[in-house]
């Protein structure tokens, strides 16, 4: 039998989405296609899901 | 003086810091621990009774001394980009990083033993309720029978993994989850199982803590809500999240949680009940915040990255936090 917390295991949802930045390791910062640095712009971070609170569990433990 | 960064290269919420580092002109360093042997490089000699250090990476090179603080955000395992990865090269690498680190007297946020201590939950648990934060009826068993008695004692219960870890083969996640009144607790034994008392909230709270700066944001329970998501993290956000004070009782208590646990960077959930009392349920030391700067403005990036520029071994009197703690 599973551990009790299985029971309750939902697929994880899988990131489709490619990210539309690269690391410049320049900067030290992720940029965009056309040269602006992604932090600027929080909109497409929010979009991406990138800097919420379930982003980092795939390996790491804590959100 | 240098600022280490220590993170993955696909890591913007560190970005967010690393802007403000460029514009107040501290110099950094960012690193993934992963390509050690590959894109870094490390050295360090202890002659004479002295230690002299160094790191490159990308052209850089800083030496341990001239650095002022290390910020570990989303390190990947030390060399396991490396040409040759092993187990054995990764405990190798890992052992010459962080130990010549540990011995640089630079600031950390957070110090790896107190990190790894801060993420067992039961010790979390613990040391909120011992600082005086509110924290709900909790259980931590593998006898069924105790689970039984407790859901007998507690009707309406949740349940979550005690690490909060998800299992990865195959990829699942488990949420926080409420346990049906009928509920077969058998399976308690095949693994230690954490079952909390559900708090009827009204809102969840998020406080992120740098050093001896609060700030906290509050989200609002939708008015008639799926009694089903307890989990904010995996249900559709109906609204952003607002900027909100801190209870004074908190906030003290706070203080004493971050440092006991000797964290400089904490980030902390509650769920706030229908009398306004915020219910203590984890604290995350390496939590993420660009989701809540998105949404409130709030200036947690700009505040990490003041924290990191302050000097390096600054008198810290038992606390990493220091005691003239303001709340936002």
């Amino acid at each position: 039998m599973q551990p009790f917390a299985l029971n309750y295991a939902r697929p994880a949802a899988q990131l489709e989405l490619t990210a539309p930045y690269s690391y410049d390791s320049g900067l030290q910062l992720n940029v965009l296609a056309d040269g602006r640095v992604a932090a600027h712009d929080l909109a497409l971070l929010r979009e991406l899901g990138t800097t919420t609170s379930t982003a980092g569990s795939k390996t790491h433990f804590d959100d | 003086m240098t600022v280490l960064v220590l993170t993955c290269e696909e890591d913007v919420t560190a970005d967010m810091v690393v802007v403000h580092l460029h514009a107040s002109g501290v110099p950094v360093v960012r690193i993934d621990p992963a390509d050690l042997t590959g894109g870094v490089a490390l050295s360090g000699e202890y002659v004479h009774g002295a230690f002299r250090g160094h790191l490159s990476a990308g052209g850089r090179l800083v030496s341990m001394s001239g650095l002022r603080s290390i910020w570990v955000r989303r390190p990947g395992t030390p060399a396991t980009r490396a040409p040759q990865p092993s187990e054995w090269l990764t405990e190798e690498a890992s052992q010459a990083l962080y130990g010549m680190l540990r011995g640089s007297g630079a600031r950390w946020m957070n110090h790896p033993d107190a990190a790894r201590r801060a993420r067992h939950k039961p010790w979390q648990l613990r040391l909120a309720q011992r600082s005086g934060l509110p924290v709900p009826a909790t259980l931590i068993t593998t006898f069924p029978q105790a689970a039984r008695e407790f859901s007998r004692r507690f009707p309406d219960l949740v349940v979550k993994p005690v690490s909060g870890a998800h299992p990865q083969d195959p990829p699942r996640a488990v949420p926080t989850s409420r346990v049906a009144p009928d509920t077969d607790f058998a399976a308690v034994a095949f693994g230690p199982t954490l079952l909390q008392r559900r708090i009827a909230k009204q809102a969840d709270i998020r406080l992120t803590v740098v050093g001896d700066r609060m700030l906290a944001a509050r989200m609002a329970t939708a008015p008639d809500p799926d009694p089903a998501e307890v989990d904010v993290r995996f249900a559709v956000p109906l609204q952003p999240w607002h900027p909100t004070e801190v209870p004074p009782r908190i906030a003290a208590a706070v203080r004493t949680y971050m440092c006991d646990a000797e964290l400089a960077y904490g980030a902390f959930d509650f769920a706030e009940d229908r009398d306004g009392t915020w219910w203590f349920l984890e604290c995350n030391q390496s939590g993420q915040f660009g989701f809540v700067e998105a949404d409130t403005g709030q200036p947690i990036a700009q505040t990490i990255a003041e924290w990191l520029s302050l000097p390096a071994s600054p008198e810290q009197e038992g606390c990493v936090n220091g005691s003239d703690s303001k709340v936002t």
